[in-house]
């Protein structure tokens, strides 16, 4: 509403608007005032939303305080005063969220979501606002910290469950703990939502301990509704996966003679393969490398001329003791455990090395689509590798398109192919009010 | 393996959005009623009018904002912009085809290395590292790249390229 009115309009309206105009700057004062007994209002409720969440969720005093500061700062500040209730609910959830990564408090923001009742994607959109706002800095948990929160929602005491299906939280914390281990140097983990491997890892964890035929009868889902917690549909695929690499290191146990280990029989085996999970996976490395010599035997010529095809025997020095394709002894099994972790030790080399080798090489001059077309696809030159990696994208087929310039010369005849004749038009609206008319009979 | 400096990275642009105005009220009735190839959504107040070449999808408003997205580059989606402002000319129309802008532009790009994406945020604040959403880096070394035109997206690559260079995932000594 102006002075001077910005469109065409009767008198009478301009008038009338004018009129309106003068009272509402009469009225400005009031109407401040109510505005800000409005927003005063929406910031005590979020303030108690980010009490009730911080009791909920059993945090100190401390950080209960920092989470109302992280609110207040974050409800006044202009990028957040003039949003949507909603996000102004979701906001609450964001700042208790900071205030736990900012002191080491092991939540997922999917915690958050479930509380809330929000998308997630929302929630991920505010939360990245309000720490870009509030130039805050809230590392983000790892999951092994999220694992010990994770197990205690499990209701697995003797209190809960049958004495044949109870496992102490601490046991299968630590069970799980090192299947989480093992899953993330296999590309498990990397890149993906937390909650469903913790799940898969936790079950897994539960059916090894006391690999008796009853637990291993249990499903997933089965598993999650006697523990009381949610079943995630993702969570089942990784129980596969895991499952997967627990068979492949399986294969290497020594005293298994060649037997085939399978999703079924692997179970009874993964305190074995977890106690000695660092030979187990060298062993697999150097056969799965063995097998590949075996498979692509080339001829002394074609094998200098194709770039990459000795390198992956020189990065698995480190790894094997020795790298003759067809002639590698395997590492004398000592038997003893693995009683350092993997991160302990300074991390996942081994599976790095190979994931690093089976990249196609890509240099100046070298058409990555195209180059090595005699050597074995790079999602079976290593043993564990990312899914994305393994299950290779379909290469996009370059079609040769016609230069665009964006401003060519339109003929009628195509946009003609756009609109429809007044014959069809007739036959739709005769179409339309048929059906109109059978849908009344009805 | 040490990827060269002069490596070329493949950036495929998968969508560019662009927006233009016809400068005059629109009958979505009368574009639903007499054009091919339209959905006609009231409960959003819209309709749907989709083109086979160039492949787009406009979303068409009463006001004469017209928003199209599926073009593969900025010429593509003006080309598309115009026959679409052509169409609605002929179904009686009074439209010009003005503030034609692209504001946003989807790429993918493929790194030739894995990359430790935990060690690769730490390095890079204020970058973030939220599994829970979606990555938009991915560890085999793809990301997915937004920007308001090619050449930002372009620009981009460039920049976080040595970024993610130091974070790629090394070889065993």
């Amino acid at each position: 509403m102006v002075g001077t009115a910005p469109f065409p309009c009767r008198t009478t309206d301009y008038l009338f608007l004018t009129q309106c105009e003068g009272w509402i700057s009469q009225n400005a004062v009031y109407f401040n005032h109510v505005w800000l007994a409005i927003m005063y209002h929406f910031l005590q409720t979020g303030i108690h939303r980010v009490r009730a969440l911080c009791r909920i969720l059993r945090l100190t005093f401390l950080m209960e305080e920092t989470a109302e500061t992280h609110f207040k700062q974050a409800y006044e500040h202009p990028n957040f005063i003039r949003v949507s209730l909603q996000k102004k609910e979701v906001l609450a959830g964001c700042c208790v969220l900071a205030t736990c990564r900012q002191h080491s408090w092991p939540i997922a923001m999917g915690t958050i979501c479930c509380l809330l009742e929000a998308n997630p994607r929302l929630i991920g959109v505010v939360y990245q606002e309000m720490v870009k706002t509030l130039k805050i800095e809230a590392p983000p948990t790892s999951i092994i910290n999220l694992l010990e929160t994770h197990c205690q929602a499990y209701k697995l005491s003797p209190q809960h469950v049958h004495e044949e299906l109870s496992e102490s939280s601490k046991d299968l914390t630590k069970r799980a703990a090192v299947l989480l281990e093992l899953a993330a140097d296999a590309w498990l983990v990397t890149g993906r939502q937390p909650i469903p491997i913790l799940t898969a890892s936790i079950f897994l964890a539960w059916q090894s301990l006391k690999p008796t035929q009853t637990r291993l009868k249990y499903t997933l889902a089965r598993f999650c509704q006697m523990a009381k917690v949610t079943k995630s549909s993702i969570a089942p695929k990784r129980v596969t996966e895991l499952k997967e690499v627990l068979c492949k290191l399986g294969q290497e146990l020594p005293w298994l003679r060649g037997d085939e280990v399978t999703p079924q029989t692997v179970i009874q085996m993964v305190d074995d393969i977890l106690n000695h999970r660092l030979t187990l996976l060298r062993r697999a490395l150097s056969s799965h490398e063995e097998a590949l010599a075996s498979e692509s035997v080339l001829p002394p010529s074609l094998e200098d001329s194709i770039p990459g095809s000795h390198t992956n025997t020189t990065c698995l020095e480190g790894a094997v003791s020795s790298q003759t394709p067809g002639q590698t002894p395997k590492d004398p099994f000592v038997g003893e455990p693995d009683t350092v972790s993997v991160q302990q030790q300074g991390d996942v080399d081994l599976t790095c090395t190979v994931v690093m080798e089976g990249l196609p090489h890509t240099g100046p001059g070298t058409d990555s689509q195209h180059s090595q077309p005699s050597v074995p696809n790079s999602g079976k030159r290593s043993l564990f590798e990312p899914p994305s990696v393994r299950y290779a994208k379909i290469r996009r087929v370059l079609v040769p398109v016609v230069e665009v310039t964006g401003d060519e010369e339109i003929s009628d005849s195509e946009i003609d192919s756009y609109i429809r004749t007044p014959q069809e038009i007739r036959d739709y609206v005769e179409a339309k009010e048929a059906l109109a008319s059978s849908d009344d009979e009805f | 393996m040490e990827p060269s400096n002069d490596v070329a990275l493949d950036i495929i642009i998968t969508n560019v959005v662009a927006v233009f105005r016809t400068r005059c009220h629109l009958n979505l009735r009368t574009i639903a009623l007499e054009g091919v190839n339209v959905i006609y959504k009231p409960e959003y107040g819209k309709v749907l009018m989709k083109l086979r070449k160039p492949r787009i999808t406009a979303s068409i408003w009463s006001s004469g904002k017209i928003i199209c997205t599926g073009a593969t580059s900025e010429d593509e989606a003006k080309q598309g912009a115009r026959r679409l402002a052509r169409t609605l000319q002929k179904l009686g129309f009074k439209v010009r085809f003005s503030e034609f802008k692209v504001v946003n532009v989807l790429a993918v790009c493929s790194m030739p290395f894995a990359i430790r994406l935990i060690d690769f945020t730490k390095n890079n604040r204020p970058i973030s590292y939220e599994p829970e959403l979606h990555p938009a880096v991915f560890s085999t070394g793809s990301l997915t790249i937004t920007g308001p035109n090619v050449q930002a997206v372009a620009t981009a690559v460039e920049h976080i390229y040595p970024m993610l260079l130091e974070c790629q995932k090394p070889l065993r000594k």
